[in-house]
């Protein structure tokens, strides 16, 4: 078996009689972008303190090519941190700032020099040397920030939200830039977001975390197309689900009888409770069908509203016992010309594609 | 003829705006009670006995009230000095520990600082008095054999105006250290930093302004302190405050107690402009 | 890290011992005094070799503490009364004016409390000699008036600060004439200000020495004088019963001021 770069394990957090981490264990290959998502309070934080060392773990250990991490002070791990809030040092200018980590280490002058304008250079920001902090924008602070963590080649890059102050396009803009960095540097990046769509745009695996631990580890289409648990499927992707009655279930697939009466079969179970009779159904938007006949397996709806969203149309729909589900369709679909509000319609899915939860 | 300027001004502003004549009162009170007699002292010191400077030729050319003008800086210093080393590191733990330990601190410091000045300085009288608790505990753990001489000298003076200074050091601080966000020093820690040079090259620098700022405060108002120094200090090494006093009330020399009253105004007028101009904490950041 | 309290490490017992230290330098005295005004040393050794009352009954016996303290208590309740009105006023021209040099203003009015009160008391001692206020009870009033005001205009003006004045023009619409609709709606709005301004200028009287040493004649001595004048002559444990009431006195305004805090936000 080879030895994981980076490892957690175990890892469990409480604070008197509070549970911040439960049991969080996952193991991160050399050069890999590894998202940690999920709401605020599930933990993923508490788990990236504890690899920085602002914070100890009750349990557990981290392990970076199979050493202990945690008998290490923070300052001698050598890991880079870009951190929420902006934390520049204000009495500094830029290239102090990015200077500071090699004055620590002792760098020489010369030395500093240069790989201080290489930093710069690689968050774009070449020529703002002798400017303060506290004149750029977030944006900018948040790029030398980053310099100032990559200027030691640190093995292992940690970011906590680091956008979350900037607005929607800078945002993107910057993910763009984080990407890019993190192809030309190859460092390993622990990313921590409640941002899906930032996840799904940046990592190459993602772990989901929930209520202190992690429910699925995974790429981004693994986890849309097969989430473990009912929590990532609500998180990951636009979701319905309705009740529906476990009629019977065999080697992970199930037989439900949906609310209208109508059975389907052979749905994919998951975390199934033994004897447990009712499921929740994960209906996907866009992989619904609307049809004004009935057609295939399905739910008898009534059309709700329908919403204009630039490339999509959002149409809303009631089932007989009031559950609402939303449809997407793409611009000019042929089912939307012939319906409108009020009207009565028929959904339909491939019972496979979807998932039940126990 | 400062008054008059001020009524004339008031009432054209009353006529342009109401709001003026709220604030006559207390405006009248000022002028007649506090810029008029201030004046007029500093006026006697350069009119009696004679009109011209001889008062502040004498003041600042002889050696004894030179030697008063060193007690004073040297007192002043000293206070500050050891009020900022000790209230710093006070201030930094208030700043960040958690709020049931610091509400018991607190309160301990406002309840220092709300007792009675002369309350508190008849404690230090007693307690460093020849047979006080003080020497009394110095002997008993035999650090020295014979009492020391505490009070009517500076170390009196500078015990008890540290005593009463710390409070001004400490609480300014608190909030400054407060407005410092952790998460900048858990970075220079994850940047390589250990812990004395996360403070030496992080923390100190940006406390440092708020250091300087108070270390100011408590020089001024040590400057001119009176009751302390008249107490615990003894005749040799008298401060300005107490030359003031000692001008107008024993010797009846109103010529030079305006000299002295003005060169201690003066110091402090001028140490606070340095204040508001380059050391405001507000300002900063 | 630094300002991690769990993370301090090996700092952590430096800086909680250094504390405790600084709590005891500033609380034993006070609680040394305390005790010692029950000791029944004359020449105050401590640990008392026996506990008396018999400095408080000479405290309560002798007219002069007893007039002096009345003295101290007639001026500081006049003053304070002042202030809070000539404060009130200040605060709300300085808030809600727009003429010129209201920032100028500000500062002159706080002046007083900055400036060397030695400076302020000469002053002061000279223009009532001429005035013949020396030794009076109104320039008494005066002098400590001209420290207490800077605390009114203060409390009094972050408190307004604080306060809507639409609130008040509210109360215009609704039939009040204006001082009617000051007095109403943006007094009790402000009367934590207010409250503030009150016990801050009832302090700054009480407790003040300096301008009291110039104003006072043998006849007219407000508490602190009389300390003053005391302590100059010898150590008597007197004064420490007189100190410990002071203290005593402190501890209640604290303990009202808490409860009037808490009270607020509840």
């Amino acid at each position: 078996m080879t030895q994981p770069f980076l490892s957690i394990r175990g890892i469990r957090k409480t604070y008197g009689q509070v549970t911040a981490v439960k049991n969080v264990s996952l193991d991160v290959a050399q050069g890999e972008f590894m998202t940690f998502l999920g709401p605020s309070g599930s933990g993923k934080s508490t788990t990236l303190y504890i690899l920085a060392g602002f914070q100890d773990p009750t349990d557990g250990d981290i392990l970076l090519n199979g050493q202990s991490l945690l008998s290490t002070p923070s300052h001698k791990r050598n890991i880079g941190m870009v951190f929420q809030r902006y934390t520049l040092f204000p009495h500094l200018t830029v290239g102090e700032n990015v200077a500071f980590p090699l004055r620590i280490r002792r760098v020489g002058q010369a030395e500093i020099a240069e790989r201080v304008k290489k930093a710069l250079k690689l968050v774009r920001l070449e020529g703002f040397e002798d400017r303060k902090p506290a004149l750029m924008s977030g944006g900018q602070q948040q790029r030398v920030a980053l310099a100032r963590a990559l200027v030691y080649n640190p093995p292992v890059l940690l970011m906590d939200e680091p956008l979350s102050a900037l607005d929607k396009k800078l945002r993107e803009e910057i993910q763009f830039e984080i990407r890019r960095i993190h192809q030309e540097t190859g460092v390993t990046i622990l990313y921590v977001t409640h941002d899906q769509e930032e996840a799904l745009r940046l990592s190459d695996r993602i772990a989901v975390f929930s209520q202190g631990e992690i429910d699925q580890i995974g790429t981004g289409p693994e986890l849309y197309a097969n989430p473990a648990t009912h929590f990532v499927a609500g998180f990951i992707g636009d979701s319905n689900f309705i009740n529906a009655e476990i009629l019977s279930s065999a080697d992970g697939k199930a037989k439900l009888s949906l609310p209208g009466g109508t059975v389907i079969d052979g749905v994919p179970m998951h975390a199934g409770k033994a004897g447990g009779k009712s499921a929740s159904l994960l209906l996907r938007p866009e992989r619904l069908s609307l049809s004004s006949t009935q057609v295939g397996n399905g739910l008898a709806v009534t059309i709700n509203d329908i919403t204009f969203l630039g490339n999509n149309i959002e149409v809303s729909t009631l089932t007989g016992s009031g559950e609402s589900l939303s449809v997407r369709l793409p611009f000019g679909h042929e089912a939307i010309s012939s319906i409108s509000r009020g009207d009565q319609a028929w959904l339909s899915f491939e019972p496979k594609s979807t998932h039940a939860f126990a | 003829m400062v008054l008059s300027a001020t009524t004339d001004g008031g009432q054209r502003s009353i006529r342009r705006n109401g709001s003026f004549g709220y604030v006559v009162p207390a405006l009248l009170l000022i002028a007649f009670f506090f810029i008029i007699p201030v004046l007029m002292l500093l006026m006697r010191s350069v009119l009696e006995p004679t009109p011209g400077l001889q008062n502040y030729q004498e003041l600042l050319g002889s050696t004894t009230y030179l030697r008063v003008f060193l007690n004073t800086f040297t007192v002043a210093g000293l206070v500050t000095v050891v009020a900022v080393v000790i209230g710093f590191p006070v201030a930094w733990l208030l700043a960040i520990m958690p709020d049931k330990w610091s509400r018991l601190v607190m309160a301990i410091i406002v309840l220092s600082m709300w007792t009675n000045l002369l309350a508190r300085t008849y404690a230090w009288m007693v307690l460093l008095q020849r047979t006080g608790v003080v020497n009394k505990m110095l002997i008993s753990l035999g650090i020295i054999d014979k009492p020391l001489a505490l009070v009517n000298n500076l170390v009196g003076v500078t015990i008890g105006m540290t005593y009463i200074m710390l409070p001004f050091v400490i609480l300014p601080l608190i909030g400054i250290l407060k407005s410092i966000d952790p998460a900048i020093l858990r970075a220079a820690a994850l940047c390589g930093a250990n812990k004395r040079q996360c403070f030496t090259r992080v923390l100190l620098p940006l406390s440092l302004p708020g250091i300087a700022s108070g270390a100011l405060m408590v020089f001024v108002m040590s400057l001119g302190y009176y009751v302390t120094p008249a107490l615990l200090g003894g005749t040799s090494n008298m401060m300005l405050a107490e030359l003031v006093a000692q001008f107008v009330q024993s010797l009846v020399n109103w010529g030079m107690g305006g000299a002295a009253a003005l060169v201690l105004l003066l110091v402090t007028m001028v140490l606070y402009a340095i204040q508001l101009k380059f050391l405001n904490p507000n300002r900063v950041r | 890290m630094l300002l991690d309290f769990d993370k301090l490490g090996g700092l952590k017992p430096f800086l909680i011992g250094l504390t405790v230290l600084v709590c005891l330098f500033l609380i034993l005295p006070i609680v040394f005094i305390a005790a010692l005004s029950f000791g029944s040393s004359q020449w105050l050794i401590f640990p008392p070799p026996s506990w008396t009352f018999k400095w408080y009954q000479m405290l309560f016996s002798d007219p002069r503490w007893l007039w002096s303290a009345l003295t101290s208590l007639k001026i500081a309740a006049i003053v304070t009364v002042l202030s809070v009105i000539l404060g009130f006023l200040a605060a709300l021209g300085l808030n809600r004016g727009t003429f010129a040099g209201r920032e100028a203003l500000r500062a002159l009015f706080l002046t007083p409390m900055i400036l060397p009160v030695v400076v302020l008391a000469v002053a002061l001692y000279a223009l009532f000699l001429q005035l013949g206020l020396a030794g009076t009870t109104v320039g008494f009033i005066i002098a400590h008036l001209l420290i207490a005001l800077p605390f009114s205009i203060i409390s009094i003006g972050n408190a307004l600060e604080g306060f809507d004045k639409s609130i008040e023009d509210a109360a215009i619409l609704c039939g009040a004439s204006p001082w009617e609709a000051r007095l109403r709606v943006t007094v009790p709005a402000v009367s934590h200000g207010i409250f503030a301004a009150a016990i801050f200028s009832f302090l700054a009287s009480w407790d003040e020495v300096v301008l009291a040493i110039f104003m006072a004649s043998p006849t007219l001595q407000t508490l602190p004088v009389k300390i003053w004048a005391t302590l100059r002559q010898d150590l008597t444990p007197v004064i420490a019963a007189a100190s410990t009431i002071l203290i005593a006195f402190t501890i209640l305004l604290m303990v009202a001021a808490a409860l009037f805090r808490k009270g607020r936000k509840a």
